[in-house]
Protein backbone atom coordinates (compact mmCIF):
# COMPACT_ATOMS: atom_id res chain seq x y z
CA UNK A 1 0.00 0.00 0.00
CA UNK A 2 1.54 3.34 -1.02
CA UNK A 3 2.44 5.95 1.60
CA UNK A 4 0.04 8.85 2.01
CA UNK A 5 1.49 12.32 2.50
CA UNK A 6 -0.72 14.84 4.23
CA UNK A 7 0.12 18.24 2.79
CA UNK A 8 -1.16 21.57 4.08
CA UNK A 9 -1.65 24.55 1.78
CA UNK A 10 0.62 27.38 2.88
CA UNK A 11 -0.37 31.01 2.89
CA UNK A 12 1.29 33.41 2.95
CA UNK A 13 4.24 32.34 0.83
CA UNK A 14 7.71 33.84 0.99
CA UNK A 15 10.98 33.66 2.88
CA UNK A 16 9.74 34.62 6.32
CA UNK A 17 6.67 32.39 6.22
CA UNK A 18 8.84 29.47 5.04
CA UNK A 19 11.29 30.08 7.88
CA UNK A 20 8.41 29.87 10.35
CA UNK A 21 7.18 26.62 8.72
CA UNK A 22 10.66 25.08 9.08
CA UNK A 23 10.81 26.18 12.70
CA UNK A 24 7.51 24.42 13.37
CA UNK A 25 9.00 21.10 12.15
CA UNK A 26 7.55 21.00 8.63
CA UNK A 27 9.12 22.05 5.32
CA UNK A 28 7.77 24.09 2.41
CA UNK A 29 6.97 22.19 -0.77
CA UNK A 30 5.36 22.77 -4.13
CA UNK A 31 3.03 20.45 -6.05
CA UNK A 32 2.68 20.59 -9.82
CA UNK A 33 1.96 18.34 -12.79
CA UNK A 34 -0.98 16.96 -14.81
CA UNK A 35 -1.63 20.39 -16.31
CA UNK A 36 -2.67 21.93 -13.01
CA UNK A 37 -1.37 25.21 -11.63
CA UNK A 38 1.39 24.77 -9.06
CA UNK A 39 0.35 24.87 -5.42
CA UNK A 40 2.47 25.91 -2.43
CA UNK A 41 2.13 23.45 0.48
CA UNK A 42 4.00 22.26 3.54
CA UNK A 43 4.83 18.61 4.32
CA UNK A 44 6.40 16.48 7.03
CA UNK A 45 10.16 16.16 6.24
CA UNK A 46 10.47 12.77 7.98
CA UNK A 47 8.11 11.12 5.46
CA UNK A 48 10.03 12.63 2.52
CA UNK A 49 13.35 11.59 4.10
CA UNK A 50 12.09 7.98 4.41
CA UNK A 51 10.93 8.02 0.77
CA UNK A 52 14.33 9.25 -0.44
CA UNK A 53 16.07 6.51 1.58
CA UNK A 54 13.71 3.74 0.42
CA UNK A 55 14.78 1.14 -2.19
CA UNK A 56 13.29 3.06 -5.12
CA UNK A 57 14.53 6.43 -3.82
CA UNK A 58 12.98 9.42 -5.55
CA UNK A 59 11.16 7.13 -8.03
CA UNK A 60 8.85 5.95 -5.22
CA UNK A 61 5.20 6.62 -6.01
CA UNK A 62 3.06 7.75 -3.08
CA UNK A 63 -0.33 9.36 -2.63
CA UNK A 64 -0.68 12.98 -1.67
CA UNK A 65 -3.66 14.69 -0.14
CA UNK A 66 -3.84 18.47 0.33
CA UNK A 67 -5.90 19.57 3.35
CA UNK A 68 -7.87 16.31 3.36
CA UNK A 69 -8.80 16.39 -0.35
CA UNK A 70 -8.84 13.32 -2.59
CA UNK A 71 -5.57 11.42 -2.81
CA UNK A 72 -3.58 11.50 -6.04
CA UNK A 73 -0.35 9.70 -7.00
CA UNK A 74 2.84 11.78 -6.93
CA UNK A 75 6.63 11.55 -6.95
CA UNK A 76 9.52 13.59 -5.56
CA UNK A 77 10.81 15.63 -8.52
CA UNK A 78 13.51 17.62 -6.72
CA UNK A 79 14.66 18.60 -3.25
CA UNK A 80 17.02 21.03 -1.54
CA UNK A 81 19.23 20.21 1.45
CA UNK A 82 21.15 22.42 3.86
CA UNK A 83 24.83 22.31 2.79
CA UNK A 84 26.19 21.86 6.31
CA UNK A 85 23.42 20.27 8.40
CA UNK A 86 22.06 18.16 5.52
CA UNK A 87 18.39 18.49 6.55
CA UNK A 88 15.72 18.94 3.90
CA UNK A 89 14.78 22.56 3.15
CA UNK A 90 12.28 22.27 0.29
CA UNK A 91 10.70 19.58 -1.89
CA UNK A 92 9.20 19.62 -5.37
CA UNK A 93 6.38 17.08 -5.72
CA UNK A 94 5.01 16.10 -9.11
CA UNK A 95 1.53 14.66 -9.53
CA UNK A 96 1.51 11.87 -12.08
CA UNK A 97 -1.08 10.09 -14.20
CA UNK A 98 -0.81 6.32 -13.87
CA UNK A 99 -1.69 5.81 -17.56
CA UNK A 100 0.92 8.18 -19.02
CA UNK A 101 4.52 7.20 -19.66
CA UNK A 102 7.21 8.91 -17.60
CA UNK A 103 10.80 9.76 -18.42
CA UNK A 104 13.03 9.28 -15.38
CA UNK A 105 16.41 7.98 -14.31
CA UNK A 106 16.83 4.75 -12.36
CA UNK A 107 19.84 3.84 -10.24
CA UNK A 108 22.18 1.07 -11.27
CA UNK A 109 22.95 -1.44 -8.54
CA UNK A 110 26.08 -3.57 -8.82
CA UNK A 111 25.94 -7.18 -7.70
CA UNK A 112 28.85 -9.43 -6.80
CA UNK A 113 32.58 -8.76 -6.66
CA UNK A 114 34.38 -8.51 -9.98
CA UNK A 115 37.02 -11.16 -10.77
CA UNK A 116 39.37 -8.45 -11.97
CA UNK A 117 39.17 -6.77 -8.55
CA UNK A 118 39.27 -9.90 -6.42
CA UNK A 119 42.02 -11.86 -8.22
CA UNK A 120 43.88 -9.34 -10.39
CA UNK A 121 43.85 -6.26 -8.14
CA UNK A 122 41.96 -4.02 -10.57
CA UNK A 123 39.79 -1.06 -9.63
CA UNK A 124 36.05 -1.19 -10.21
CA UNK A 125 35.06 2.02 -11.98
CA UNK A 126 31.34 2.70 -11.61
CA UNK A 127 31.00 5.17 -14.49
CA UNK A 128 27.23 5.57 -14.93
CA UNK A 129 25.22 5.38 -11.75
CA UNK A 130 21.80 6.09 -13.27
CA UNK A 131 20.16 5.29 -16.58
CA UNK A 132 17.38 7.25 -18.26
CA UNK A 133 14.29 5.20 -19.06
CA UNK A 134 10.72 5.69 -20.22
CA UNK A 135 7.88 3.57 -18.86
CA UNK A 136 4.48 3.61 -17.19
CA UNK A 137 4.53 4.51 -13.48
CA UNK A 138 3.50 0.97 -12.52
CA UNK A 139 6.50 -0.52 -14.38
CA UNK A 140 9.26 1.62 -12.83
CA UNK A 141 12.03 -0.73 -11.65
CA UNK A 142 13.40 -0.10 -8.13
CA UNK A 143 16.92 -0.34 -9.53
CA UNK A 144 18.76 -1.82 -12.49
CA UNK A 145 20.81 -4.75 -11.26
CA UNK A 146 24.12 -5.41 -13.01
CA UNK A 147 26.11 -8.54 -12.23
CA UNK A 148 29.82 -7.66 -12.25
CA UNK A 149 31.17 -10.94 -10.85
CA UNK A 150 32.54 -12.13 -14.25
CA UNK A 151 34.29 -8.86 -15.19
CA UNK A 152 38.06 -9.09 -15.66
CA UNK A 153 40.49 -6.17 -16.06
CA UNK A 154 39.49 -3.92 -19.00
CA UNK A 155 36.08 -5.64 -19.29
CA UNK A 156 33.04 -3.41 -19.22
CA UNK A 157 29.26 -3.42 -19.30
CA UNK A 158 27.57 -1.01 -21.70
CA UNK A 159 23.99 0.27 -21.63
CA UNK A 160 23.16 -1.94 -24.62
CA UNK A 161 24.04 -5.03 -22.54
CA UNK A 162 21.21 -4.31 -20.09
CA UNK A 163 17.89 -6.07 -20.41
CA UNK A 164 14.98 -4.35 -18.71
CA UNK A 165 12.12 -6.18 -20.40
CA UNK A 166 9.55 -5.01 -22.95
CA UNK A 167 7.74 -2.52 -20.75
CA UNK A 168 10.76 -0.25 -20.21
CA UNK A 169 12.47 1.75 -22.96
CA UNK A 170 16.08 2.76 -22.31
CA UNK A 171 16.80 6.35 -23.36
CA UNK A 172 20.50 6.53 -22.45
CA UNK A 173 22.99 6.13 -25.29
CA UNK A 174 23.62 2.40 -25.94
CA UNK A 175 27.41 2.89 -26.11
CA UNK A 176 27.69 4.48 -22.67
CA UNK A 177 29.82 2.38 -20.30
CA UNK A 178 28.04 1.53 -17.06
CA UNK A 179 30.84 -0.18 -15.18
CA UNK A 180 34.39 -1.23 -16.01
CA UNK A 181 37.38 -2.74 -14.24
CA UNK A 182 40.46 -0.53 -14.60
CA UNK A 183 44.02 -1.87 -14.19
CA UNK A 184 45.61 -1.22 -10.78
CA UNK A 185 46.83 2.36 -10.41
CA UNK A 186 50.54 3.04 -9.94
CA UNK A 187 51.76 5.72 -7.54
CA UNK A 188 52.67 8.59 -9.84
CA UNK A 189 55.96 10.35 -9.15
CA UNK A 190 55.52 14.11 -9.60
CA UNK A 191 57.90 15.48 -12.23
CA UNK A 192 59.31 18.56 -10.51
CA UNK A 193 61.18 19.83 -13.58
CA UNK A 194 58.21 19.61 -15.89
CA UNK A 195 55.87 21.56 -13.58
CA UNK A 196 56.38 25.32 -13.89
CA UNK A 197 56.73 27.32 -10.68
CA UNK A 198 54.48 30.12 -11.83
CA UNK A 199 51.48 30.09 -14.15
CA UNK A 200 51.49 32.00 -17.38
CA UNK A 201 50.06 35.51 -17.02
CA UNK A 202 47.69 36.88 -19.65
CA UNK A 203 49.83 39.31 -21.72
CA UNK A 204 47.17 41.98 -22.13
CA UNK A 205 46.30 41.88 -18.45
CA UNK A 206 50.00 41.91 -17.56
CA UNK A 207 50.40 45.15 -19.48
CA UNK A 208 47.50 46.70 -17.58
CA UNK A 209 48.88 45.44 -14.28
CA UNK A 210 52.33 46.82 -15.06
CA UNK A 211 50.85 50.15 -16.09
CA UNK A 212 48.80 50.30 -12.89
CA UNK A 213 51.88 49.60 -10.78
CA UNK A 214 53.89 52.17 -12.69
CA UNK A 215 51.16 54.75 -12.16
CA UNK A 216 51.10 53.98 -8.45
CA UNK A 217 54.88 54.42 -8.25
CA UNK A 218 54.65 57.76 -10.02
CA UNK A 219 52.08 59.01 -7.55
CA UNK A 220 54.46 58.21 -4.69
CA UNK A 221 57.25 60.35 -6.11
CA UNK A 222 57.58 63.74 -4.46
CA UNK A 223 56.86 66.64 -6.71
CA UNK A 224 60.04 68.46 -7.72
CA UNK A 225 59.61 72.16 -7.80
CA UNK B 1 51.23 20.90 -6.62
CA UNK B 2 47.94 22.04 -8.07
CA UNK B 3 47.82 25.53 -9.55
CA UNK B 4 46.15 27.29 -12.49
CA UNK B 5 47.83 26.90 -15.86
CA UNK B 6 47.22 30.53 -16.83
CA UNK B 7 45.99 33.52 -14.85
CA UNK B 8 44.93 37.01 -15.81
CA UNK B 9 46.56 38.74 -12.83
CA UNK B 10 49.42 37.49 -10.64
CA UNK B 11 48.10 38.92 -7.37
CA UNK B 12 44.64 39.04 -5.80
CA UNK B 13 43.03 40.77 -2.86
CA UNK B 14 42.07 38.69 0.17
CA UNK B 15 38.31 38.75 -0.47
CA UNK B 16 35.45 37.84 1.85
CA UNK B 17 34.93 34.39 3.29
CA UNK B 18 31.30 34.60 4.36
CA UNK B 19 28.47 32.29 3.30
CA UNK B 20 28.09 28.58 2.76
CA UNK B 21 29.01 26.32 -0.14
CA UNK B 22 25.60 25.97 -1.79
CA UNK B 23 27.28 24.35 -4.77
CA UNK B 24 29.63 21.38 -4.58
CA UNK B 25 28.07 20.28 -1.29
CA UNK B 26 26.82 16.80 -2.27
CA UNK B 27 28.84 13.60 -2.82
CA UNK B 28 28.52 13.30 -6.61
CA UNK B 29 31.29 11.16 -8.09
CA UNK B 30 32.20 8.59 -5.42
CA UNK B 31 30.47 6.87 -2.53
CA UNK B 32 32.12 8.64 0.42
CA UNK B 33 33.30 12.20 0.92
CA UNK B 34 34.95 14.70 3.24
CA UNK B 35 32.89 17.81 3.94
CA UNK B 36 34.26 21.13 5.23
CA UNK B 37 32.48 22.32 8.37
CA UNK B 38 34.07 25.75 8.55
CA UNK B 39 35.48 28.39 6.26
CA UNK B 40 39.17 28.57 5.48
CA UNK B 41 41.95 28.74 2.96
CA UNK B 42 43.36 25.34 2.03
CA UNK B 43 46.78 25.61 0.41
CA UNK B 44 48.04 23.59 -2.56
CA UNK B 45 50.48 21.80 -0.23
CA UNK B 46 47.72 20.82 2.18
CA UNK B 47 45.58 19.49 -0.68
CA UNK B 48 48.51 17.42 -1.94
CA UNK B 49 49.31 16.17 1.59
CA UNK B 50 45.68 15.06 1.97
CA UNK B 51 45.76 13.25 -1.36
CA UNK B 52 49.01 11.47 -0.45
CA UNK B 53 47.57 10.48 2.94
CA UNK B 54 44.56 8.88 1.25
CA UNK B 55 46.53 7.04 -1.45
CA UNK B 56 49.12 5.77 1.07
CA UNK B 57 46.38 4.44 3.35
CA UNK B 58 44.35 2.62 0.71
CA UNK B 59 47.58 1.38 -0.97
CA UNK B 60 45.87 -0.06 -4.02
CA UNK B 61 42.27 -0.15 -5.14
CA UNK B 62 39.89 2.69 -4.64
CA UNK B 63 39.49 5.85 -6.64
CA UNK B 64 39.68 9.42 -5.35
CA UNK B 65 38.43 12.76 -6.57
CA UNK B 66 39.72 16.16 -5.41
CA UNK B 67 36.75 18.55 -5.43
CA UNK B 68 38.62 21.77 -4.54
CA UNK B 69 41.16 23.69 -6.61
CA UNK B 70 43.69 26.26 -5.38
CA UNK B 71 43.02 29.10 -7.82
CA UNK B 72 43.72 32.04 -5.49
CA UNK B 73 47.28 33.39 -5.32
CA UNK B 74 48.63 34.32 -1.89
CA UNK B 75 51.45 36.82 -1.53
CA UNK B 76 53.98 37.33 1.26
CA UNK B 77 56.47 40.03 2.05
CA UNK B 78 60.07 38.96 2.76
CA UNK B 79 61.18 38.63 6.41
CA UNK B 80 62.35 41.77 8.24
CA UNK B 81 60.84 44.11 5.69
CA UNK B 82 59.26 47.43 6.67
CA UNK B 83 55.64 48.01 5.78
CA UNK B 84 54.82 49.66 2.47
CA UNK B 85 56.71 49.44 -0.81
CA UNK B 86 53.91 47.53 -2.47
CA UNK B 87 52.35 44.11 -2.20
CA UNK B 88 54.65 41.13 -1.60
CA UNK B 89 55.64 38.44 -4.06
CA UNK B 90 53.31 35.50 -4.87
CA UNK B 91 54.03 32.76 -2.33
CA UNK B 92 51.56 29.98 -3.17
CA UNK B 93 48.00 29.08 -4.06
CA UNK B 94 44.94 28.44 -1.91
CA UNK B 95 41.42 27.14 -2.37
CA UNK B 96 38.75 29.20 -0.61
CA UNK B 97 36.65 26.57 1.17
CA UNK B 98 33.26 27.41 2.64
CA UNK B 99 31.21 25.28 5.08
CA UNK B 100 29.48 22.41 3.28
CA UNK B 101 32.03 22.03 0.47
CA UNK B 102 32.96 18.45 -0.44
CA UNK B 103 36.77 18.35 -0.48
CA UNK B 104 37.61 14.77 -1.44
CA UNK B 105 35.53 11.84 -2.66
CA UNK B 106 36.31 8.12 -2.73
CA UNK B 107 34.90 4.85 -3.99
CA UNK B 108 35.95 1.24 -4.35
CA UNK B 109 36.88 0.79 -0.67
CA UNK B 110 34.96 -0.29 2.42
CA UNK B 111 33.29 2.31 4.60
CA UNK B 112 35.80 1.74 7.42
CA UNK B 113 38.74 2.22 5.05
CA UNK B 114 37.20 5.35 3.58
CA UNK B 115 36.51 6.76 7.06
CA UNK B 116 40.11 6.22 8.18
CA UNK B 117 41.55 7.57 4.91
CA UNK B 118 39.38 10.69 5.15
CA UNK B 119 40.35 11.18 8.80
CA UNK B 120 44.03 11.14 7.84
CA UNK B 121 43.41 13.56 4.96
CA UNK B 122 41.32 15.84 7.18
CA UNK B 123 44.21 16.11 9.63
CA UNK B 124 46.31 17.73 6.89
CA UNK B 125 43.86 20.47 5.97
CA UNK B 126 43.73 22.82 8.93
CA UNK B 127 39.93 23.17 8.95
CA UNK B 128 37.16 21.20 10.66
CA UNK B 129 35.83 18.44 8.42
CA UNK B 130 33.27 15.64 8.54
CA UNK B 131 33.04 12.24 6.86
CA UNK B 132 29.89 11.94 4.72
CA UNK B 133 28.25 9.34 2.51
CA UNK B 134 26.18 9.66 -0.65
CA UNK B 135 22.68 10.90 0.24
CA UNK B 136 19.83 8.39 0.12
CA UNK B 137 19.59 6.43 -3.13
CA UNK B 138 20.88 9.27 -5.29
CA UNK B 139 22.86 8.44 -8.40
Amino acid sequence: MPTVIEATARTPEGKNANRRIRQSGRIPAVIYGRGKASMAVSVDPVVIWNILHSDAGRNTIFNISVDGSAESPAMVKDYQRHPVKGNLLHVDLMEIAMDRRLVLSVNVELQGEARGVKLEGGILDFVTRAIDIECLPADIPESIKVDVSQLKINDYVRVRDLDLGDKVVILSEPDVVVVTVAPPAKEEVPDEEAAPDEPEVDKQAKGEEGAAEGKKDDSKKPESK
Amino acid sequence: MLMPRKVKYRKQQKGKRRGKAWRGCEVTFGEYGLKAMEVGWVSDRQIEAGRVAITRFVKRGGKIWIRMFPDKPVTKKPAETRMGKGKGAPEGWVAVVRPGKILYEMEGVTEQQAQEAMRLAGNKLGIKVKFVKRFGKEA
